[in-house]
């Protein structure tokens, strides 16, 4: 059986950890506890260890212990009562946010991912302009030339190094013989030593100014006349290089993390790096590389495309899916007041904690959350890839990768509780009785 | 529960049924044999002069994948411009050219179809593209494995490997994806994009791998054969849209050795340079060669006029064409050293003088291919056009009369340049049931649909009667799924599940250490990670599998 079997000792777990996805972390376990990992980064470690030492199932109603019955007729009661519900957060797998989108068309609620942000600085290029974009197993063997963007890339991804930019072979592209561009905010600050070892060049600036040197570089790839001269420093001829190299390189790839570019219109500057890499393949080969999934936001986005037609920040209200990536951000609808109802879902990490919101909260929730002051309703969730076997996105959008189960102490999956609550709500006035729609 | 479909006119091919009137029984899920007089029939529906087909079945159609949900994403205007409420039985969706899942399922089975396939799944994104046919309620499913630019095949032909071992690799590929059959998209050519190369002909040596995109399709084509596989190699051949590629469609064709062998869009690869505008039609000398080569058949990829979206794993023709994008953005993905996607909006204009010949051209190839069990009516959806558009392709095809009124209003030059107004032939109801039942059921080696005797799947559509073939076939009266009966006057009146068809040809399973090594060294992927079990696929995917048996007799 799919959904029951525990893997005890296992050479391939994939890592919900972050966008990287790692698929390589050897895990053994014993009575529902960690005995050993191999492979795993620090952020594997936090994820891990913070799954198996929480291990309470108790629902809360107002910060009152519960049992799951009254959890599940409890919410059954705030989503019925609700004209306007929110689902936010939407840290979950395939699965879970399948039963998400079930509910939340049943229900007319708007959803939007907590990483939305970053979410859709890179998807309104796409929804723009498109993309020319490149996967892991292609960047491991065929770069010769990495532009990584930002100074977060090792923090946010921290094994990109040896699963994607500089494995131990390549096909095409020798790792020891491909270059390593940094630009971004290195001025004063230690460059990592898993990339320092690479022998990067440095391109410091402040992550201000690269809107203004992106769009330097483009011109200087379209050969544009440019005072490269009119940036401080040596930057202008630092970029001039950079272009130089860029339009040799066989396959260059350029990388960024949009939660890093946290500042007001970033998303013509990711605009400035997608047209950058489209740009170069008029006359060679290249392509960007966006990492994200981490907190399951391609997950999420994935499958809202395929269900709704439409990303997250879309609205279910009317009966049918409306999309509006500035309106429907979760947090300005929590701040005008919106909403009349929160439903955060959060099973992959403990920190991941709600808003404060001054309508109910229904918290499905990882295991360990720890609340500021109580919500209405708090059901512990089963984390995906230790409770429960799921589907999980990595950074590129392509590669679905099977989660594991790694132990069975009674936490229900997202998708579990969530077709609980649908089935417990009772027939709106104008609709019969009857199965669910497929 | 005992069904009786009474005193409708059956068209069904597969039995050589012919309009005649007549009745059928489903038990269950099942057509079933006259039931004896003391059976109680539970339902009876008064057909006469209706017509009863068995359900439709789309062997190519893109409603899953990656490059899908891409083309939702680029194209939000298309899901806002085309909305789809909710109602007491259906969820909500839209879109049109890029529909929703629930949005394309519901709208196949409005239009009788029962049975649809992806022509393009790449093996590491196979998962998505089940998960994707699993949310794409009422029909059943399946897809085709794209290989044919992956490295670790290519690499294989180059060192000279055995036919046995790219065999195994093909079944191997056919299991771990869970698909019925192996697609090759313009066969070395998009690995040869990676490497900068912008073109890749028939006998041009890869510029990596020094081998020919006529070695990989002999190589392909040999081993399904080989293998047993029902469905022959799907090949979207080399050149796409290139004028004069009908030379390396001929060639194509010829590379299969006389194997059986299916060439997909044939409309986009049947292309001349003759005349001012160096772009004619060469569908005359396709449809000789197809007619000539009863190992052949082809699926159209006719195209309407009007704003749709492509999508295609050719990432070397979708970049050489992203000029063309309209509205102006288009996305391109290189994937996994498997392939790649690129996708790229498109109108096309009556006005305009290739787009106009374009639809001639494959209303030509349709009237002139004289075997209708060898052509499939497609659209290449959305390629060509959406999937909506076939019951009106379908009244072109039915009506010569009404194909020479809108002839009249394309591009004048275009019409003159084409054959088409020049074609007599209409096809017939029997016929239009082949092209969209009885072959594709036949080519896809799926026994248990696409006719009506006793013991298919109770798969079945029934069509008011009408002059007007469009509207005939925009809404059917009654549509059953396996049993059910899932659509009353061309609405919904119950989303069901439908399953994935597969195909398990039988394979050494040494392949998987070679292979094993290739993804230790090479891939972002534990082997142990790639492959779908058929518990995951029930389960966690949320598409039972439906095992189709192999040829028998392996040569």
């Amino acid at each position: 059986m799919w959904n029951n079997k525990i893997d005890q000792t296992t050479n391939a777990v994939t890592c919900p950890g972050c966008g990287l996805s790692c698929d390589d972390l050897k895990i053994v376990t014993s009575n529902g506890r960690l005995t050993s990992m191999h492979n795993g980064c620090v952020r594997a470690h936090r994820f891990y260890d913070t799954a198996f030492s929480n291990i309470d199932r108790t629902p809360m109603i107002d910060g009152t212990p519960s049992s799951l019955d009254e959890a599940i007729e409890r919410g059954a009661e705030l989503l019925q009562k609700s004209c306007s519900p929110l689902f936010a957060g939407l840290a979950t797998d395939v699965n879970g946010m399948r039963s998400i989108l079930g509910l939340a068309d049943r229900c007319g609620a708007t959803l939007d991912h907590m990483n939305g942000d970053a979410l859709l600085r890179n998807l309104r290029v796409v929804q723009d302009n498109g993309w020319f974009t490149t996967t892991f197993t292609e960047v491991r063997n065929r770069a010769d030339l990495i532009l990584i963007v930002g100074g977060q890339c090792i923090e946010r991804f921290p094994r990109l190094v040896e699963r994607v930019l500089h494995p131990a072979e390549g096909l095409f592209s020798k790792p020891d013989d491909r270059k390593l561009v940094l630009l971004g905010p290195w001025i004063g600050g230690r460059v990592p030593d898993l990339l320092e070892h690479l022998n990067p060049t440095l391109i410091p600036l402040e992550l201000e100014a690269l809107s203004d040197a992106v769009a330097m570089l483009r011109a200087l790839i379209a050969g544009r006349p440019v005072n490269t001269g009119r940036l401080d420093g040596n930057l202008g001829d630092a970029l001039s290089d950079l272009a130089d190299a860029l339009k040799a390189a066989r396959y260059s790839v350029i990388c960024w993390s949009a939660a890093e570019l946290d500042l007001p219109h970033s998303e013509l500057t990711i605009l400035g790096l997608a047209e950058l890499a489209k740009a170069l393949n008029n006359e060679s080969r290249s392509a960007a590389l966006p990492l994200a999934g981490t907190q399951g936001d391609i997950t999420c986005n994935q499958v809202s495309t395929w269900q709704l037609g439409y990303p997250v920040r879309t609205r279910l209200q009317r009966g049918y899916p409306e999309h509006d990536p500035l309106l429907n951000r979760w947090q300005d609808l929590i701040e005008r007041g919106e909403n009349d109802l929160l439903l955060w879902v959060a099973s992959l990490s403990s920190e991941t904690i709600p808003p404060s919101c001054d309508a109910p909260t229904i918290v499905l929730g990882h295991p360990g959350m720890v609340f500021n002051a109580p919500p209405a309703l708090y059901i512990p969730v089963g984390v995906p890839g230790v409770d429960h076997q799921g589907h999980w996105y990595r950074s590129d959008s392509v590669c679905s990768l099977p989660l594991g189960k790694l132990r069975e102490i009674g936490l229900p999956s997202v998708s579990h509780l969530i077709n609980r609550l649908h089935e417990r709500l009772q027939p709106a006035a104008s609709e019969p009785a009857g199965d669910d729609p497929c | 529960m005992l069904i009786k479909l009474e005193g409708g006119r059956i068209y069904d091919p597969a039995n050589n049924i012919d309009g005649e009137a007549g009745d059928l029984y489903i038990r269950d899920n099942a057509i079933v044999a006259a039931p004896g007089e003391n059976e109680t029939v539970h339902r009876t529906y008064a057909l006469a002069g209706k017509i009863v087909m068995a359900g439709a079945i789309d062997l190519h159609t893109h409603i899953g994948g990656g490059k899908v949900n891409i083309a939702r994403t680029m194209l939000p205007e298309d899901q806002r411009d085309h909305v789809m409420a909710k109602s007491d039985l259906t969820r909500s969706g839209g879109g049109h050219a890029a529909p929703s899942t629930l949005a394309a399922g519901y709208r196949y089975a409005e239009m009788g179809y029962t049975s649809c396939f992806e022509p393009a799944v790449l093996p590491s994104n196979a998962r998505q593209a089940h998960m994707e046919m699993a949310d794409t309620p009422i029909i059943d499913t399946g897809g085709y494995a794209m290989l044919g630019n992956d490295d670790l095949l290519l690499q294989l032909i180059a060192d000279g490997a055995e036919q046995q071992t790219i065999n195994d690799y093909v079944a191997w590929t056919l299991q771990a994806t869970q698909c019925i059959g192996i697609k090759v998209v313009n066969p070395g050519g998009i690995n040869a994009f990676k490497f900068n190369q912008r073109a890749l002909d028939v006998d041009d040596a890869h510029p990596h791998y020094r081998i020919t995109p006529r070695e990989i399709v002999a190589k392909l084509s040999r081993a399904l054969h080989e293998l047993a596989v029902p469905h022959p190699l799907h090949v979207h051949a080399s050149n796409l849209g290139v004028p004069g590629n009908y030379l390396s469609t001929l060639a194509t064709m010829e590379a299969a050795g006389g194997l059986p062998i299916h060439l997909t869009h044939i409309q986009f690869h049947s292309y001349g340079t003759e005349g001012e505008r160096k772009f004619s039609s060469s569908a005359a000398q396709i449809a000789e060669a197809v007619n000539n080569h009863t190992n052949v058949s082809i699926d159209v990829g006719q195209i309407m006029f009007g704003q749709t979206v492509t999508v295609s794993g050719d990432t070397m023709a979708q970049h050489a064409n992203h000029n063309h994008a309209h509205p102006r953005k288009w996305t391109c993905m290189d994937i996994e050293c498997e392939a790649g996607c690129g996708v790229v909006p498109f109108r096309y204009r009556d006005k305009n003088f290739v787009n106009a010949l374009q639809w001639a051209i494959g209303l030509e190839l349709f009237l002139m291919v004289d075997d209708p069990w060898r052509v499939f009516l497609t659209t290449d959806h959305p390629n060509g056009a959406p999937f909506t558009s076939y019951p009106h392709l379908i009244r072109l095809l039915m009506d010569r009369s009404f194909r020479n009124d809108l002839l009249g209003e394309i591009n004048p030059d275009a019409a003159s340049a084409s054959h088409l107004g020049s074609l007599q032939r209409e096809y017939s109801l029997y016929e239009i049931a082949i092209m969209t039942r009885a072959a594709p059921a036949r080519i896809l080696g799926l026994t248990d649909r696409g006719h009506l005797a006793p013991g298919a799947l109770a798969d079945i559509t029934v069509y008011h009667q009408h002059e007007d073939p469009e509207q005939m076939f925009a809404k059917p009266m009654l549509v059953f799924k396996a049993g059910d009966l899932v659509v009353e006057e061309g609405r919904i009146s119950k989303p069901v599940k439908g399953t994935t068809q597969v195909v398990r040809p039988e394979y050494d399973p040494a392949i998987e250490k070679e292979i094993g090594r290739w993804f230790e060294r090479y891939h972002s992927i534990s082997l142990q990670n790639f492959g779908i079990s058929d518990d995951e696929m029930a389960e966690g995917i949320g598409s039972r599998v439906t095992v189709h048996p192999c040829r028998e007799g392996r040569p």
